[in-house]
């Protein structure tokens, strides 16, 4: 047999270093990757035309008839009444079609966000996909010192093991809440951390105006002045306080962002049953309803500047009323308001790695594998909570996170789809192989073994036997290993010294002219 | 990223020009690219100035082959490429092994290996022979679905040192009892190092049908055979 290995040491092989060559190219590998998805495989419709006109007719008739709230904002209310909308005092109630003409005239259907490495701009929209890590957890969990509150050290771990994860596109936003920090002024460092130890787009603070407004600063440090107002670098969370109700804090950091230019994701953020009808159609109508008014007001801001259509649905325990998730019914949410989005023609933002259990476990593995996969197949453009997330989003899981961006990379090669090219389909290799004969020597196998397959970073698939001898280790003990390996191995990317200069010179004279708070 | 490294070497490599420390070294680099051709070109050279056999044998082939095993086991290299390795050398092997015979040097090993009657799943068995040739043993491969009759027949014909044996199912791994029993009957067990392998198997089935040990994959059969060898050669010279 060794005979037929002799005809396929053919031409093309040839030296390439021995082992010191080898080992370097391997051992680099991990780090060549693409910035985003760019996906091949289409989307799962689960609803006909029919079923998406009456979800669209009753989201219709919820804006105009039940309407929605913008509370504590003056000029909201203006800009709406300015619009034709009908206001009783901070409730306001859309004629029909308003909020979709306004979206449709002006909101961009996709739109880069740029990286200050340029190679890692992300497109949101359209055919693309973009994982991002777990937002807004106030702890933090590991292996060795268990549920903790989480502290910058933490929120920069989590931007550290994100810029080394190829399969995390964007350095996300709030990755663990570092409660170390006063309130009002923790988001300082917070973007400090993701300009700094990452070259990957990030998200900005949404807590208060001012500290969107402290966002926009530092970006503009970072990309000028100019090159900001006429570009995006920042894709924040406006969650819409749901039922129905648009709050002063959202909504000023959404008009920050939007008049100068910045992405926000409009996200009714609902558990089922508590903050949205128990079914799935009243769900996502009311969910298409808040969307429609919470996007087209950031159009009236600034038309044209970039939003997302955001979705956070999950249910709750009707006995207890704690969230739950990985169900089947908030699957069929994210697969329906995908479609609507799509109709809608903006970026779509829901899914992520989500999950109740406190631990990863299997109830961790098996409810994030599903809300991950349904995401995918809905057609999600912008995936936050990709990586991390535990207990609901209470905690911020280290080996969870490692976990986590793993599937995510299997999510990235499902997407690339079928490759039917010559070399995809393979018959010079059924040619030359034959009955009965093995593949794993021939030329085509030679050709394409390093890439073939998706090679997970902490699946164990060797003998039994091995594993006992390296210590009979559960995936979160594999993954523990890993995260320690990585933080330990991190080396930051370059940055213009005189940019961090000017940041940290900003940051500062800003932190001096405030006392520090807690509210 | 392959490519850039690539390019900064040369492929056109004057073996004759290199002095005997340069051509070993370089050896030791073509054995872990899988380059047969060269293999058999740098063994020619080496023999041509005057080297014996078990010194080509030891300090470029074995030793090559050491760092290839080395690799594989920790993740960097992958198994077509290592079965490259194993057939460049397998190409120096053939060159050497009747040199070899004819000074009386200890042969690195001898093995039969033959998938047992009833399967018919050879994959793994494969791996295994190209693996053994690797690290240089001669291998004889008796192919699938075995006989009693055909295992004593090829035991007969090439007196190996090792008679390996493997099984998929766990409808046919009782067969190989039949055979070591056979064996045993026939006074022939204890000439033989028998070594088994194969999913469905573990030690502990091993040891309760009287072969000397479980191979749970290509790699840990090599370093078995390997210690059983040099046990039995440690045994031999102390006689």
């Amino acid at each position: 047999m060794a005979e037929e290995l002799k005809e396929t040491n053919n031409p093309r092989r040839r030296r390439s270093g021995g082992r010191s060559v080898r080992q370097e190219i391997r051992k680099s590998k991990s780090e060549v990757s693409a910035p985003y998805i760019k996906r091949n495989v289409p989307v799962y419709n689960i609803l006909d035309e029919e079923g998406l006109e009456l979800i669209e007719k009753n989201a219709d008739t919820i804006l105009e008839e039940i309407g929605i709230e913008f509370r504590g904002d003056e000029e909201a209310l203006q800009l709406w009444k300015e619009a034709g909308a009908e206001l009783s005092g901070e409730r306001v109630r859309f004629p029909k079609n308003l909020c979709r003409s306004i979206i449709r005239k002006s909101a961009p259907r996709e739109y880069t966000q740029h990286a200050r490495n340029p190679q890692k701009n992300v497109v949101i929209g359209g055919n693309n996909t973009v994982l991002v890590p777990g937002y807004g957890s106030p702890f933090i969990r590991n292996l060795d010192e268990g549920r903790r509150y989480g502290t910058l050290k933490d929120f920069q771990n989590f931007v550290k093991l994100t810029y080394l994860s190829s399969s995390l596109h964007h350095s996300g936003g709030t990755l663990c809440e570092p409660v170390d920090l006063p309130v009002n002024k923790r988001h300082f460092d917070m973007v400090y951390s993701h300009i700094k130890y990452s070259d990957k787009p990030f998200m900005g603070s949404v807590t208060a105006p001012e500290r969107a407004q402290d966002t926009v600063d530092m970006a503009k440090v970072v990309f000028g002045d100019d090159f900001v107002e006429n570009h995006c670098v920042i894709t924040s969370l406006i969650n819409a306080n749901s039922p129905m109700v648009f709050d002063s804090m959202m909504l000023g950091a959404a008009k920050v962002y939007a008049r100068h230019n910045q992405a926000c994701i409009i996200s009714p953020f609902i558990l089922s049953g508590a903050m949205s009808p128990v079914t799935v159609a009243g769900t996502s109508a009311q969910i298409l309803a808040e969307v429609l008014a919470g996007v087209a007001f950031t159009q009236l801001i600034r038309p044209g500047a970039p939003v997302i259509f955001g979705t956070f649905a999950s249910s709750i325990s009707m006995k207890t009323g704690a969230p739950t998730f990985g169900s089947p019914e908030p699957a069929l949410v994210t697969l329906v308001t995908a479609e609507l989005a799509r109709r809608l023609g903006i970026p779509y933002r829901s899914g992520g790695g989500l999950c109740s259990s406190k631990i990863s476990d299997a109830q961790a593995a098996y409810e994030s594998a599903n809300t991950l996969q349904t995401a995918m197949l809905a057609g999600v453009n912008f995936m936050l909570h990709t990586a991390g997330w535990l207990e609901g989003g209470l905690a911020m899981g280290y080996e969870k996170f490692i976990l986590d961006a793993d599937q995510a990379g299997m999510i990235q090669k499902f997407l690339a789809g079928i490759d039917l090219s010559e070399n995809g389909q393979a018959m010079e290799a059924l040619r030359e192989v034959g009955p009965g004969q093995h593949f794993l020597g021939c030329s085509h196998t030679q050709a394409n073994f390093e890439s073939a397959f998706y090679m997970s970073k902490v699946s164990d698939n060797n003998s039994y036997e091995q594993w006992k001898e390296e210590g009979s280790q559960d995936a979160t003990q594999r993954a523990n290993k890993i995260w320690k390996k990585m933080l330990e191995e991190y080396e930051m990317p370059a940055f213009d010294p005189a940019k961090d200069e000017a940041l940290k010179e900003f940051i500062e004279k800003r932190k001096a002219s405030f006392p520090d708070s807690n509210i | 990223m392959a490519e850039e490294f690539e390019e900064e070497y040369e492929d056109e490599i004057d073996l004759a020009s290199l002095s005997d420390e340069e051509l070993v070294l370089q050896m030791h680099d073509d054995l872990y690219d899988g380059l047969r051709e060269e293999i058999v070109e740098a063994t020619n050279i080496l023999l041509s100035r005057k080297w014996s056999a078990t010194r080509v044998l030891d300090e470029a082939l074995v030793e090559g082959m050491r760092i290839v095993g080395i690799d594989f086991r920790d993740g960097i290299l992958f198994v077509p490429e290592v079965l490259l390795s194993a057939n460049a050398m397998k190409g120096g092997m053939e060159i050497l092994r009747p040199l070899l015979a004819e000074t009386g040097a200890p042969p690195i090993g001898k093995m039969v290996i033959g998938t047992v009657k009833g399967d018919i799943h050879d994959i793994g068995k494969n791996l295994v022979s190209m693996m053994m040739e690797g690290a240089g043993f001669e291998v004889i491969d008796i192919g699938i679905n075995n006989s009693v009759e055909d295992y004593v027949a090829a035991l007969e014909e090439h007196k190996p040192d090792i008679l390996g044996m493997s099984a998929l199912l766990t409808t046919t791994m009782p067969y190989m009892k039949v055979v070591i029993d056979a064996l045993k009957e026939k006074e022939m067990r204890d000439n033989y190092i028998v070594l088994v392998g194969g999913a469905p198997l573990n030690e502990e089935f091993s040891q309760a049908i009287g072969a000397d040990a479980y191979c749970r994959d290509a790699a840990v059969s090599v370093e078995t055979a390997k210690s059983y060898m040099q046990n039995q050669m440690g045994a031999a010279s102390r006689i």
